[in-house]
């Protein structure tokens, strides 16, 4: 009687075997569930990499990447550095082993994160226009948790406040350069400059967390911190954007922009 | 599996014809679809072929491509649906702003006594652009002005120990609403006026915009000095901010061809900017007073 429900149960429900059908029916279930994993995570990919749209050509990809999606999509979808032969493979099981690492699908490059931050520490040096083709939100991104975990750490739990001003923000200063310059700008080309020069206010609020900045030289040091921040911005932005005779005027938006949030660190 | 190859024969076949149809399962990507059929080579349908087949799933493709349609067509109605209300050119002109000019024009927000010449510069009746007129008004300076409040209200009561992050933005809609109540109140006046004037939307926006910049420089004496110099600053700024509109908008309403002579429609317009300069040192008051105790 055993014998014939472990063979029912073999027949029908995969799940429950019993006796010689036990292996055959584990199989399909993991390849069910490695299967359903590598589509979670495909799609994963797919739509991280829609956020970071560059406008380089990186020579290395050799698959059109719009060819599964529409072609009204301008941007590039992966940077890939190796692995032209990745989707000319015909099985889905073997590939998994065979994948690039997934830092690199996703197109984060901690070098070139590591080279922007310090073309930005260093406001005194030119700039060069074509660091920002690659509108990268990573470093950003990581920048403003940063900024929220030094809050966090002085005791203002507001990550809540940091993103809105700073999407917020970033949008009023796209419109304002779009409208005072000849040449346009993306919003995420604005977003990823005012993020990589949000690091010195990472600075300012983990100087908060040791003493308070509500005093004479609190004010002097949030000053000089709003400067850098917007010097950065704005060198960057006049280099992109060709702006001849109005730093001082993109500096300002910058520096009311590093201001927003040089009150949040320091009230 | 039937169902999978199935549909996967299905939609790559649609591929390699390059004029892909709606699939059955999402009929509004046709819009999406159809709009560039060059959008898929023959050698990259093989490649087509086997994403397809790779990714397992064609749904969860057809999905996506769906997402990104609604997307750009979401975006593309928000253009229009935004040039049809706000003429991007227009706004263009009011931001066509150098360095020298918001130097020059902030000294004379502040002391505009001696300034002689207030009549604006035309270049075949076309009004010409700040870069090149000083008399011309921008939207860069009350823009930055009022933002510029914004934060120095927070400071302020950062100061008093009374901050918090929603004070900003509760500061920020106060002005914000005040503004468009002024806006509309001398559109109303003009409309009722019957004036034809050449001032737009943009310029009374403008001009109820450059108050900011006097409550600024109120803020911060009185932060400094404390309320004396505030109050000393607030009899300052409204005194140049009334002269300097009623100076600007009676040449500004002019136009290129200015029609000399108190015609009834001149004098309600003067009543008009009269009332409105009168109006700054109050609505000045109304909004900096409650930050400088």
């Amino acid at each position: 009687m055993s014998g014939r429900l472990s063979t029912k149960a073999g027949e029908a429900t995969p799940s429950q075997g019993r006796g010689s059908g036990h292996k055959r029916q584990r199989e399909p279930g993991l390849t069910q569930i490695r299967r359903a994993a590598c589509l979670s995570r495909r799609l994963f990919i797919i739509l991280w990499s829609r956020t970071q749209a560059t406008e380089q050509q990186h020579p290395s990809s050799s698959v059109p990447p719009d060819t599964f999606l529409p072609a009204s999509y301008a941007g590039q979808l992966f940077q890939p550095a190796s692995n032209s032969g990745y989707y000319l493979h015909s099985s889905s099981d073997d590939s998994f082993d065979e994948e690039p690492p997934l830092l690199e699908e996703l197109g984060i490059n901690f070098d070139h994160i590591w080279q922007k931050t310090l073309t930005v520490l260093n406001p005194m040096k030119p700039a060069d226009g074509s660091i920002m083709n690659e509108t990268d939100l990573t470093g950003p991104i990581l920048f403003c948790v940063a900024l929220g975990a030094t809050m966090l750490m002085a005791g203002k739990a507001q990550f809540g406040y940091v993103y809105g001003m700073s999407a917020i923000g970033c949008l009023v200063i796209h419109t304002l350069l779009n409208l005072m310059s000849s040449a346009g700008v993306s919003y995420g080309c604005v977003a990823s400059v005012l993020g990589y020069c949000l690091l010195p206010m990472v600075i300012l609020s983990s100087c908060a967390i040791f003493f308070s900045l509500q005093g004479t030289l609190g004010t002097v040091t949030a000053l000089l911190i709003i400067t850098w921040c917007s010097l950065s911005a704005s060198k960057i932005f006049i280099s992109a954007l060709a702006m001849e005779g109005q730093q001082l005027l993109v500096a300002y938006p910058c520096a009311l922009f590093y201001g927003l949030f040089a009150l949040l660190t320091v009230f | 599996m039937a169902y999978h190859s199935g549909y996967g024969a299905h939609g790559s076949k649609h591929r390699t014809r390059a004029a892909p149809d709606s699939p059955p399962l999402f009929d509004d990507t046709s819009g999406g679809y159809s709009s560039h059929p060059g959008g898929y080579p023959a050698p990259g349908a093989d490649v087509a072929f086997s994403v397809n087949h790779l990714l397992g799933d064609p749904v969860a493709n057809m999905a996506m491509a769906y997402g990104s349609s609604i997307a750009s067509q979401g975006k593309d109605i928000v253009h229009k649906e935004l040039h049809r209300f706000v003429s991007v050119n227009k706004l263009k002109y009011f931001f066509a702003v150098d360095t020298a000019y918001v130097a020059k024009k902030l000294g004379l927000l502040v002391f505009p006594y001696t300034h002689q010449n207030w009549k604006m510069q035309y270049s075949h009746d076309v009004p010409l652009p700040p870069r090149k007129d000083l008399n011309a008004p921008d939207l860069y300076i009350p823009t930055m002005a009022f933002i510029t409040y914004v934060l120095l209200a927070g400071t302020a009561l950062g100061i008093q120990k009374r901050f918090s992050p929603e004070v900003l933005g509760l500061c920020a809609s106060t002005a914000l609403v005040w503004v468009f109540m002024e806006v509309l109140a001398l559109l109303l006046g003009l409309y009722l006026a019957t004036v034809r004037s050449e001032l737009s939307t943009f310029h009374l926006l403008a001009y109820s915009g450059y108050k900011y910049v006097g409550m600024i420089l109120s803020v911060i004496t009185g932060l400094l000095f404390g309320s004396d110099g505030y109050y000393v600053a607030l009899a300052w700024t409204s005194s140049a901010l009334m002269y300097f509109i009623v100076r600007s908008l009676r040449t500004a309403a002019l136009g290129p061809d200015s029609m000399g002579g108190p015609a009834p429609g001149q004098r309600l317009q003067l009543y008009l900017t009269l009332g409105a300069a009168a109006f700054q040192p109050l609505i000045i008051y109304w909004l900096t007073f409650h930050l400088v105790r």
